[in-house]
């Protein structure tokens, strides 16, 4: 008995100095985000330089599927999280925020905060800090194969009944498809608070535009490979194929304008490493990494003292002719009639031939 | 210990059905006595959400439609395996393993590339759209995919080889010699084969239509695809709320919708398996 008693005197005394710096970041976190390109991108623009700031810290990288499935998975792990850092779209992060599985951040723990823009801020938490703020800004823009002629301009084009078995695009619940709702009320010169019959109408027509509304493996794909001419998608990922596939596709801000989306970094409630999760939250809405991430993706930073070239901000969100362009939503209201509009979306505007 | 013994054999499998069948079961029955609002879930316990399925149209429809597109390429992948089951079961040739081997091989590729491959054979610029406007035969393209005969022919195509394998367990009852026996006594061969062939076969054939019916409602990724989201299923239905929506209440409780159907399948099968027993 006496040499284990021994051995365990040694092992508390010896990991005393670690108890004492239990602020210090240490030990290994989850961060779960998006697969494919976004975490090849961000695993260079964030993870490894956090790692390389941090060396006692490591990152695993759990890619999850879309945002509503990620949350899906915290869910159902709320009793005994797996999950220390939460990557996820702004939309979705407002039922985790609701439903406690993400913990507020305060400013002494994770003083970037301070510098975050107010447009990418969740909202103060009820008990006291501020909901996982967005890390970067995104818009909506209309995506076309270079071979469409004439090049759509907006709502009108998707209304079109010559760009019949053209279209696709993501279907309300999807912030695409809530955005094409909200921008179609625009083109009608409607408020999109009024009540909806006229806006559903239009929607009908668009509907029975679209060619499939399970766009595989993806929009921009499909557009890229001239299975389909025009879509909705966002910004950052029209920039980057527009890379990849050498011009084919292309990109513009629709007439009736844009919506901002932006992804947003959570602390999981219960998270097992706090302090290390916090640590790379307040890396992440850091200046350098948000620069990083908009050289690699275009996405635009939502912290002030990031600063871009100007020829790499005129391709992000963050243009001033860009966000001149955006539209305000209301995203509270929104979420609030979200269930009415998808329930007309499955009735009326996806069925629609 | 010997009445104890069966028991005692029993309680593995019993165990694992218990743990992973039987209690998620219990969970997602209660789960679909919740409630969401904007994706958000309220813990309350009523019958909110089996009022919301039954009392709308929209999702009646939905229960209709995943019942008749089950049975049509449950009725469809029948007569398709049929001759190929019976031949595969008749045939003396030595060639015999490898024609067995060759039915089954497209369990081999993953239904999910197996739909890829229909989409690009239906498609509008597909083989099948492209071969047509070649000999002149229509003009316009035929719009076979992103719509229910997409799910049919793709579904069908997909779940066949399960169909014949069904088929074939089913047979065992088939004798040839009885087969013989009519034909000598001068029965004419569609005779034969209804009063002779076709009744003896007829336990293979509720099995096979039971395991293809079953595997037609629950499938979720062919429909979607080869649907273009314009085929709302029970199962397409169940992925939606679960994992677009987030009301996982909901998505429940068409999941029980669901097993009551199965359940229902399982009633009538047994009463056709009595009668042809």
């Amino acid at each position: 008995m006496v040499p284990v008693f021994r051995l365990l005197l040694a092992a508390g005394l010896a990991l005393l100095p670690l108890a004492a710096r239990a602020a210090d970041p240490s030990g290994e976190i989850v961060v779960m985000g998006y697969a494919g390109a976004f975490q090849d991108n961000y695993m260079k623009a964030v993870v490894e330089p956090f790692m390389a700031k941090y060396p006692a810290v490591k990152v695993l990288y759990s890619a999850g599927g879309n945002s509503a499935q990620m949350l899906g998975q915290l869910r159902a792990q709320k009793a005994s999280p797996q999950v220390d850092v939460s990557i996820i779209d702004f939309s979705i992060s407002r039922i985790g925020n609701a439903e406690g599985i993400y913990a507020p951040l305060d400013r002494a723990g994770v003083p970037n905060l301070a510098d975050v823009l107010d447009e990418a801020r969740m909202g103060a938490a009820p008990g006291g800090g501020e909901w996982g703020p967005a890390f970067d800004f995104d818009n909506l823009v209309l995506i076309y194969g270079d071979t469409v002629q004439p090049a759509p301009t907006g709502i009108k084009d998707l209304m079109n009944p010559a760009n019949k078995g053209k279209i696709v695009f993501s279907a309300v619940p999807n912030v695409i498809g809530t955005s094409v709702q909200i921008l179609t009320a625009k083109y009608l010169g409607m408020d999109y608070k009024a009540p909806i019959d006229p806006v559903i109408e239009a929607l009908k027509k668009i509907g029975a535009n679209v060619q499939t509304w399970q766009a595989t493996p993806d929009n921009y794909t499909m557009i890229i490979n001239g299975a389909a001419g025009i879509g909705v998608g966002w910004n950052a990922r029209a920039q980057y194929y527009i890379d990849k596939s050498a011009g084919k596709l292309k990109s513009v801000v629709m007439q009736e304008g844009g919506v901002l989306d932006m992804d947003t970094v959570n602390l999981v409630a219960g998270a097992r490493n706090a302090t290390a999760a916090k640590a790379f939250i307040d890396y992440a809405l850091s200046p350098e990494p948000q620069v990083r991430l908009a050289q690699l993706m275009y996405y635009g930073p939502t912290n002030r003292k990031a600063v871009l070239p100007p020829e790499l901000l005129a391709r992000t969100s963050s243009a001033p002719a860009t966000l001149a362009k955006m539209i305000p939503v209301d995203w509270a209201y929104v979420a609030s009639v979200l269930d009415q509009w998808t329930a007309r979306w499955r009735r009326e505007v996806i069925p629609a031939q | 210990m010997r009445r104890s013994l069966p028991a005692l054999l029993l309680a593995p499998a019993g165990a694992i059905t218990f743990v992973a069948f039987l209690l998620p079961m219990g969970w997602l029955a209660r789960l679909s006595l919740g409630r969401a609002a904007g994706g958000v879930l309220i813990d309350e316990v009523g019958l909110t959400n089996y009022v919301r399925f039954f009392s709308d149209r929209f999702y009646l429809g939905v229960l209709w439609r995943s019942v008749w597109v089950a049975s049509s390429v449950a009725a469809l992948a029948v007569l398709a395996a049929y001759p190929i089951a019976l031949f595969l079961f008749r045939s003396r040739s030595r060639w015999r393993p490898l024609l067995a081997v060759l039915t089954i091989a497209p369990l081999l590729v993953s239904s999910v590339v197996r739909t890829f491959g229909w989409m690009i054979i239906l498609g509008d610029h597909g083989w099948i759209n492209g071969l047509l406007q070649a000999a002149g035969v229509i003009a316009a393209p035929v719009h076979l995919m992103n719509n229910v005969w997409g799910v049919l022919i793709g579904l069908t195509e997909i779940l066949m080889p399960t169909t014949t394998l069904a088929l074939l367990s089913g047979f065992a009852r088939l004798d040839v010699a009885q087969e013989e026996a009519a034909r000598s006594l001068g029965a004419p061969p569609w005779r034969c084969f209804l009063r002779i062939t076709l009744p003896l076969t007829m336990p293979g054939i509720v099995v096979g239509a039971l395991v293809t019916f079953v595997l037609a409602i629950s499938s979720f990724v062919t429909p979607s695809l080869l649907g273009g989201g314009r085929v709302p299923l029970l199962a397409s239905t169940i992925y939606e709320e679960a994992l677009e929506t987030l009301d996982w209440p909901f998505a429940a409780a068409v999941a029980v919708v669901l097993v009551m159907v199965f359940g229902l399948a399982l009633v009538g099968y047994e009463r056709l398996a009595r009668r042809w027993q």
